[in-house]
């Protein structure tokens, strides 16, 4: 089963990470939910264009993936993940590193990528909004990377190509006190990490 | 650094406070306590014509008016009520007039006298009981100019210890973390009234949880600027840094030294779990201290070094818990509220300060180390968090955004007489008061 869907899925993936997206996502047993998906696109911020960063590597899909939010932070960037990435964020409750059910759907469409670019590496990380102290965040944070780390590796992903790290409440996407603001920042993160090949 | 107090002529330390501040002996004036009127007279020129005299005749006082209105036991008459001529008048007993100052309501006078040589000042300070025409304290100091504001820290420090037969906590410093030049999170070093700034680190990343070690000359911090978090120890006299890197993989989320600064308690992450361990001065682990598949951070230590303070959330939600090192026990502390983090043991070793939520925000609390009901010390209008005892414990200070950005305040331990530190134009955060400094 996986192993088809990963070839599958591989062959479609020729170019286009859209493409990917609208053929691989539904493989999944539950639909996505539009909730999961407000959630995602909520993360996008205007004022963030990416680049992506690190090593254009023509035609590699990763090259949309999100940059790492301490490098973005360094270059003055907000730590948004592209709408392009085929990576897609995920959200947790306040003071939870437990995964939703829109949280796994997410989950297991980064893992269909992920089982479809087996030489990709990810770094996992785990964010918090900023309420409360700032060391217990980044314990939560790192409750919620080990989560999606975890989960990802129920799903047959390799758990030694997933790396985790926590920001805690350090790199916010959005500033705002707000609770659509808050949830932004409760999220899990997926950075594709360069420097080995992708295929 | 070398300010050399010479006992001034005369010094007399009258254990007994002046006549109507019995409300200030002991633990704290409650609400609506008496608070001391005092006059604080610009000093007087003695020496040199300078280009710095302006400024230090009313710089010195003005340091010495910010100590004493930051420890909210004296009221600071207004300084344009004063009658006489700073210039003109004597210093000394017997050679100005007591009832210029009786008249405006001052029950206690300070006034002093300053002389420069080159670089280098000389500062002579008294302080008057203006009901008994008499002195009470008498001391000179030596220093460079622009340390001058240490001078009139150091001597509010003994006008409190005239009051209260404890010494004040203005020689101190105060290390945090401050965005204020961007978007990156730098560790500072100020005096309490943010001046001698010094910036620590300067590493274009997050830098976090800074701590003093007990000797005062240094601090304790965790920096992501090796991107994988980790503590370092840096000597603020020498500049040196150490790192402290964990064995194995994980992270350093925060470390503290012992109060007989031989060892220090430490956050590590791995896989998701923080855990609190036991380094030595190196880094090398000496022990693992708890063993929890949940979050525990925020360690901090009791003054006699035997127990810790800690945050877990074993209990499903993070409180505040304690840990007996001999014995390996632990007990939770706190039992109301569903979020209290990052305590603070006091000085005296009878209460924890801590972080709480209230409905959508934060506050201080103190609560006794035998448990019983919190103290809530700040108003939940806004955020406070991240409590530190200054060294004596009858203070506490904080970050609060109630003025917008997160800047420092301090309060009395009772929660009285709360006043901002600092306004960086950034966001400053994670105080942590030093001991007391030479």
């Amino acid at each position: 089963m996986k192993t088809h869907f990963r070839i599958a899925c591989y062959n479609l993936l020729a170019g286009a990470v859209a493409l990917f997206l609208t053929a691989c996502a539904p493989s999944a047993t539950s639909k996505p939910d539009s909730g999961a998906a407000d959630g995602a696109s909520a993360a996008r911020n205007p004022g963030g264009d990416q680049q992506a960063g690190e090593g254009q590597r023509g035609g590699t899909k990763e090259s949309d993936a999100a940059a790492s939010s301490l490098k973005q932070l360094q270059e003055g960037k907000a730590p948004v993940t592209p709408a392009s990435s085929p990576l897609k964020d995920v959200f947790f409750d306040f003071d939870r590193y437990d995964l939703s059910g829109d949280a796994r759907t997410i989950l297991r469409a980064n893992s269909e990528w992920l089982k479809s670019n087996p030489s990709a590496r990810v770094e996992i990380e785990g964010h918090c909004d900023d309420r409360g102290t700032n060391e217990y965040n980044l314990a939560l944070g790192a409750k919620r990377a080990q989560s999606a780390r975890e989960y990802l590796s129920t799903l047959g992903v390799a758990a030694d190509r997933l790396s985790t790290i926590s920001y805690g409440q350090e790199i916010p996407v959005c500033k705002e006190q707000t609770e659509s603001c808050w949830r932004q920042n409760r999220r899990a993160r997926f950075v594709v990490l360069q420097g080995r090949s992708a295929s | 650094m070398s300010i050399k107090t010479i006992i001034g002529l005369g010094v007399l330390l009258f254990l007994q406070p002046f006549n109507g501040l019995a409300a200030v002996t002991g633990e704290i004036v409650g609400q609506g306590g008496q608070k001391f009127p005092i006059a604080v007279s610009p000093l007087k020129n003695q020496g040199g014509n300078t280009p710095e005299a302006g400024r230090l005749s009313t710089g010195i006082a003005d340091a010495i008016v910010h100590d004493l209105e930051l420890s909210g036991w004296f009221k600071v008459l207004d300084r344009s009520a004063y009658i006489e001529n700073a210039q003109n008048s004597g210093i000394t007993l017997g050679t100005f007039d007591f009832k210029d100052w009786s008249t405006i309501g001052a029950e206690g006078l300070v006034k002093g006298g300053f002389s420069v040589q080159g670089d280098e000042v000389t500062v002579e300070l008294r302080l008057f009981d203006v009901y008994q025409n008499k002195e009470r304290i008498g001391k000179r100091y030596t220093g460079r100019v622009r340390d001058f504001r240490r001078i009139a820290h150091k001597f509010v420090d003994e006008v409190i210890n005239q009051f209260t037969g404890v010494p004040g906590v203005f020689n101190t410093r105060i290390v945090y973390v401050s965005n204020s030049g961007g978007r990156f999170k730098e560790i500072f070093v100020s005096h309490l009234d943010g001046s001698e700034k010094f910036q620590v680190t300067d590493n274009h990343t997050i830098n976090l949880s800074p701590s003093w070690s007990p000797d005062g000359r240094s601090v304790i911090y965790s920096s992501f600027k090796d991107r994988n978090q980790t503590l370092y120890l840096f000597e603020l006299f020498s500049g040196k840094e150490l790192k402290f890197t964990p064995r194995g993989p994980g992270r350093y989320l925060s470390g503290k030294l012992s109060p007989d600064g031989q060892s220090v308690v430490a956050t590590l992450e791995s896989a998701g779990n923080s855990n609190l361990y036991l380094l030595d001065k190196s880094g090398n682990v000496i022990r693992r201290l708890t063993e929890d598949p949940g979050i525990e951070v925020s360690a901090s230590w009791s003054p006699d070094g035997r127990q810790i303070a800690f945050v877990s959330d074993r209990g499903g939600s993070p409180q505040i818990y304690i840990l007996d090192l001999q014995s390996g026990k632990t007990r939770r502390l706190t039992y109301s509220g569903s979020y209290n983090t990052s305590p603070e043991w006091s000085p005296k070793g009878d209460r924890v300060a801590y972080t709480g939520r209230v409905g959508n925000r934060f506050a201080i609390f103190s609560i006794s180390v035998d448990g019983g009901e919190p103290r809530k010390l700040t108003s939940e209008s806004s955020d406070s968090e991240d409590p530190t005892w200054s060294p004596d414990g009858r203070f506490i200070a904080f970050s609060s955004n109630r003025a917008g950005k997160y800047h420092l305040y301090v309060m009395q331990a009772s929660g009285d007489n709360q006043r901002r530190l600092t306004g960086s134009g950034g966001d400053d955060t994670k105080p942590s008061w030093s001991p007391r400094l030479d």
